[in-house]
C-alpha cells in the first residue's frame, strides 16, 4: 500500500488546466492524512511553473504560484530541475521554497516514492 | 492479488484514452486483481448518464458494468460542478467525490496506480 506520491509536472502553468490539478492534486494528499509524503516535480516545460510574480489575473485563471506555496505551506517539497529551468528562463528568479535539482538525481528522488503521478 | 488504482483525465469522446482505460480494468479484473476509478479532470465526463454515441463504445454503458460488479467509480466533485455535471446525473453506481476524501484513499489502498492521460 503506498503512503508517498510524487505528481511529476512537465506542463507550464498556462494554456493547459494540467500544472493547476496536479498541483492540487499533491495538495489534497497531504491535507486527506491517507498519505504521508505528497510533492511535486518540476520537469521540462513544469519548470516554468516555479517562476515567481505569475499575474494569472491577467488572462482571469487560477494562481499555479499560489498552488505550489499552498502545497509548500503544508510541509510539501517542490523540486525544480535546474537544467531545464535554466533552457527555458535562465536567471529568473523562484519562489521561495522550492529545491532546485540537477537532472542526475531525478532518479533517486524518485526512488523515494510508491506512487508517480504525472500532469 | 493486488489492487490497482486508474486515474482517467481524458473525456469520453474525441480519443480512445477512457476506452483503454476500462478495457484495462476490465484485464486487471479478470486477472484477479481489484480496481478503482478515480475521473478527473476532463475525465468526469465519463460519468454522465445518458451517453448516446451513434458509432463508438458507449463509455458509459461500460462504466455502468464495471460499477455494478463492484469497482468504486468516483469523480472529483469540482471538476464535475465545473463542467455543470450535477449530482443525481452520474451512471448508477458511480459516486461524486473528491481528491481529498476518495482519490487519496484509492493511492494509499492500492498497489499500483496508472493514469491515462495526453
Amino acid at each position: 500500500m503506498a503512503d508517498k506520491m510524487i505528481v511529476i509536472i512537465r506542463k507550464p502553468p498556462y494554456g493547459t488546466e494540467e500544472a493547476f490539478a496536479g498541483a492540487r492534486l499533491a495538495l489534497g494528499g497531504l491535507v486527506s492524512g491517507a498519505i504521508d509524503k505528497a510533492d511535486v516535480l518540476l520537469i521540462g516545460d513544469g519548470t516554468f511553473n516555479a517562476i515567481e510574480s505569475q499575474v494569472p489575473a491577467a488572462i482571469e485563471m487560477p494562481s499555479n504560484e499560489e498552488a505550489l506555496e499552498n502545497l509548500m505551506d503544508m510541509e510539501g517539497s517542490v523540486f525544480c530541475v535546474i537544467e531545464d529551468l535554466d533552457l527555458r528562463a535562465s536567471g529568473a528568479k523562484i519562489l521561495d521554497g522550492i529545491k532546485l535539482i540537477n537532472r542526475a538525481d531525478v532518479r533517486d528522488i524518485m526512488d523515494q516514492y510508491q506512487v508517480v503521478n504525472t500532469f | 492479488m493486488g489492487i490497482l488504482t486508474i486515474q482517467i483525465r481524458s473525456g469520453t469522446m474525441m480519443n480512445m484514452d477512457s476506452n483503454v482505460a476500462l478495457k484495462l480494468a476490465k484485464a486487471a479484473i479478470e486477472k484477479g486483481h481489484k480496481v478503482k476509478i478515480f475521473c478527473y479532470g476532463e475525465g468526469v465526463t465519463l460519468i454522465k448518464a445518458g451517453q448516446n454515441p451513434k458509432r463508438f463504445p458507449n463509455v458509459g454503458d461500460i462504466l455502468e458494468e464495471l460499477a455494478s460488479s463492484g469497482v468504486e467509480i468516483v469523480v472529483c466533485e469540482t471538476c464535475g460542478y465545473a463542467r455543470g455535471i450535477q449530482r443525481g446525473e452520474e451512471i448508477k453506481g458511480t459516486k461524486i467525490g473528491s481528491i481529498t476524501n476518495d482519490f487519496s484513499q484509492f493511492v494509499s489502498e492500492s498497489d499500483r496506480l496508472v493514469t491515462i492521460s495526453r
